[in-house]
């Protein structure tokens, strides 16, 4: 099975600063394979070890994701190979854009089985990049999957939604958006890390892809804000646990929410 | 009725058919145009979309109990193609965030997703949402039409008004999807349907609560207190203790009650966003440096193994009296 996993390098949300007039800063953020987005490599590589077949990760954003640090990460990871599509006009992409470059790049790589993202990028989180890249292959797409089985030239996929949890029958290409939980990530060994340096790395621009207007915008971004906070009371309840309830009890009934 | 100016809704759950529907006449304040309910279902369904203030229902028909909702995407895009809507508003589940990716690929227009609030800048439509896991506020202007926007549970108040209908459903042609994925099961998972949306107290158990079994003791508080049990995500997703549908935060349930009472909950963002509009927050951790402190109005410093049942006692005694 040849599979291409969908992994986002993005600043970091627990690196942001807020500016003191609401504004928020990213500057110092450090840049960071999405933390949903390794239980995608994660389930790309298992099912390589499983299947056999050859995974390649794919990274697309701006310049400054191909540095050698986020390289090395993502081939350390399992995969064999990894796909950059680095372009300035890529940073602050709106998600329609970055399904079209995805999608751009998987049939330039061609003969993928199979794709796999995560469930959604770290920063955004949108949980939509896979569904329109699905979609623009016109290949089967399903969301909140949570466990693949290669079935000859199908998959077997279980698919967690609210309330229930549907057991489908995937044909082949196909791309799927897998869960947090389908896989604890793996932590690379020293072997991997050692062996990541020597992977094939392609560099690819907008221009390889022929991306005619890949890169026009459909949504503009009008602000971005540190939310603001809720005033709160604020009291802190000590003492042992019966005061404690004793007390909490008081408050609520004086609330009137009791 | 000019096109360009009504709003489609979709969600194949009822309760969150009804936001959208109210949430589609925020719109049509300003755009001008008819509230029109996508059904999918039995016929009654599509009735119940004018009970909830749909001004026409489209009836996309019924599906055999081994197809998948999934499958609506090209009657849906079909249906948009030919009315030329000016928004199509979906239901924020697992399913309707899959329709609503695929449909913007398929019209080459932007998905606004977890739509929390519209604003309008002249007749630019304008959409709040969160980015960052909660840890900053976006306004997107969606630079194509028609506007897809996806919106969860409990962002729109349903209205109980009801509006001048036509009463009349009018049916959809179906349109066969390209592919289809075959259905081999369908598993009910265990906790029953909720709709935390409106759910007056909540309990909500975090991580601070070490196995399954303890779940009793946080439903014997919750009942008495009368209210709904939630959870934060690690229980719902990864541990599987509670249905995914009953984690609050920015990827679960947002929620408004009058009493949030967390317990064992680190209070992070992503969970907080859900919660942050409470009338009244309350913290039960042993950590009183817990962010969750911070951000609530009462908070009991101590071993919620000790604090619950006290204050189950103290409850019952108080009902008692
Ligand atoms: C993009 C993204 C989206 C996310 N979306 C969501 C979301 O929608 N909803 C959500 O909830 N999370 C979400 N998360 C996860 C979130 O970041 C936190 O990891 C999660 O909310 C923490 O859950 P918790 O408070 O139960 O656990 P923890 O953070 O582990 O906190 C447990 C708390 O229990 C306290 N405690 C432990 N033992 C006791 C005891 N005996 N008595 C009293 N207190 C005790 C501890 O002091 C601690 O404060 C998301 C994360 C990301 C990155
Ligand atoms: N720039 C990107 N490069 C590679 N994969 C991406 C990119 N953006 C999103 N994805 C994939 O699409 C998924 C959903 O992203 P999003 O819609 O932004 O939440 C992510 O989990 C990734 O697997």
């Amino acid at each position: 099975m040849k599979i291409v996993v969908c992994a986002k390098l993005a600043p970091d949300a627990s690196d942001i600063e807020v500016r003191s007039d609401g504004t928020i800063s990213l500057e110092r953020a450090e840049w960071r394979i999405g933390s949903f987005d390794l239980q995608a490599i994660e389930a790309a590589v298992r099912l390589r070890e499983l299947n056999g077949g050859s995974v390649t990760a794919l990274s697309v954003g701006p310049l400054r994701i191909n540095n050698s640090k986020l390289r090395k990460d993502l081939l350390s990871r399992g995969p064999d190979e990894l796909v950059l599509v680095a372009d300035d006009k890529l940073l602050n992409a709106d998600t329609s854009v970055t399904a079209r470059v995805l999608a751009a790049a998987v049939q330039k790589i061609g003969g993928i089985d199979l794709v796999l993202t995560g469930e959604g990028s770290s920063d955004l989180y949108f949980q939509q990049a896979g569904l329109q890249l699905g979609e623009l292959l016109e290949q089967p797409v399903f969301n909140a999957v949570s466990r693949i089985e290669a079935a000859g030239g199908s998959l077997n996929v279980e698919r967690s939604l609210e309330n229930e949890t549907e057991v489908l029958d995937v044909p082949l290409p196909a791309v799927l958006a897998v869960t947090t939980d389908i896989h604890t990530p793996r932590l690379p060994n020293m072997k991997e890390i050692l062996l990541a340096s020597r992977k094939p790395v392609l560099e690819w621009t907008l221009e390889d892809l022929a991306l005619a207007d890949g890169e026009k915008q459909r949504v503009e971004t009008v602000s971005l804000r540190a939310p603001h906070p809720v005033e709160r009371k604020r009291i802190l309840i000590e003492g042992s646990a019966e005061e404690a309830a004793e007390a909490l009890t008081a408050y609520l009934s004086k609330e009137g929410v009791l | 009725m000019a096109a360009n100016t009504d709003i489609f809704l979709f969600s194949e759950k009822p309760v969150l058919q009804a936001e959208l529907i109210s949430a589609a006449h925020t719109l049509t304040a300003q755009t001008g145009g008819q509230v029109i309910a996508l059904v999918l279902g039995p016929r009654p369904d599509a009735e119940l979309a004018f009970k909830q203030g749909a001004q026409q229902v489209f009836w996309l028909g019924e599906l055999p109990p081994d197809r998948l909702v999934d499958d609506v995407v090209p009657t849906i895009a079909a249906a948009v193609q030919t009315h030329q809507p000016f928004g199509v508003l979906i239901g924020a589940t697992v399913r309707g965030r899959a329709v609503a990716g695929r449909l913007s690929a398929r019209l080459g227009v932007a998905a606004l997703t977890d739509v929390l609030e519209f604003q309008w800048e002249k007749e630019n439509l304008l959409a709040r949402h969160m980015v960052f896991g909660g840890g900053a506020v976006r306004v997107d202007r969606p630079l194509t039409q028609p506007v897809i926007a996806t919106i969860g549970s409990g962002i729109f108040d349903a209205s109980t008004s009801l509006t001048e209908t036509s009463d009349t459903i009018q049916s959809i042609d179906w349109v066969e999807p390209a592919w289809q994925a075959k259905l081999i099961e369908r598993r009910a998972r265990g906790g029953g349907s909720v709709n935390l949306a409106i759910a007056k107290r909540v309990v909500c158990l975090g991580r601070g609560v070490a196995q399954q079994e303890d779940l009793a003791m946080i439903e014997e508080l919750a009942q008495i207190l009368s209210a709904e049990v939630a959870c934060t995500r690690p229980l719902a997703e990864g541990l599987g203790w509670l249905p995914r549908e009953r984690y609050i935060g920015i990827s679960g349930a947002m929620i408004k009650p009058d009493l949030y009472l967390g317990i064992g909950v680190s209070g992070q963002a992503q969970h907080t966003i859900g919660m942050s509009e409470s009338r009244v927050v309350v913290a039960i951790n042993k950590d009183r440096n817990a962010p969750l402190v911070a951000q609530s109005d009462y908070a009991i410093e101590g071993d919620l193994y000790q604090v619950v049942p006290a204050l189950i006692r103290t409850l019952k005694a108080r009902k008692g009296k």
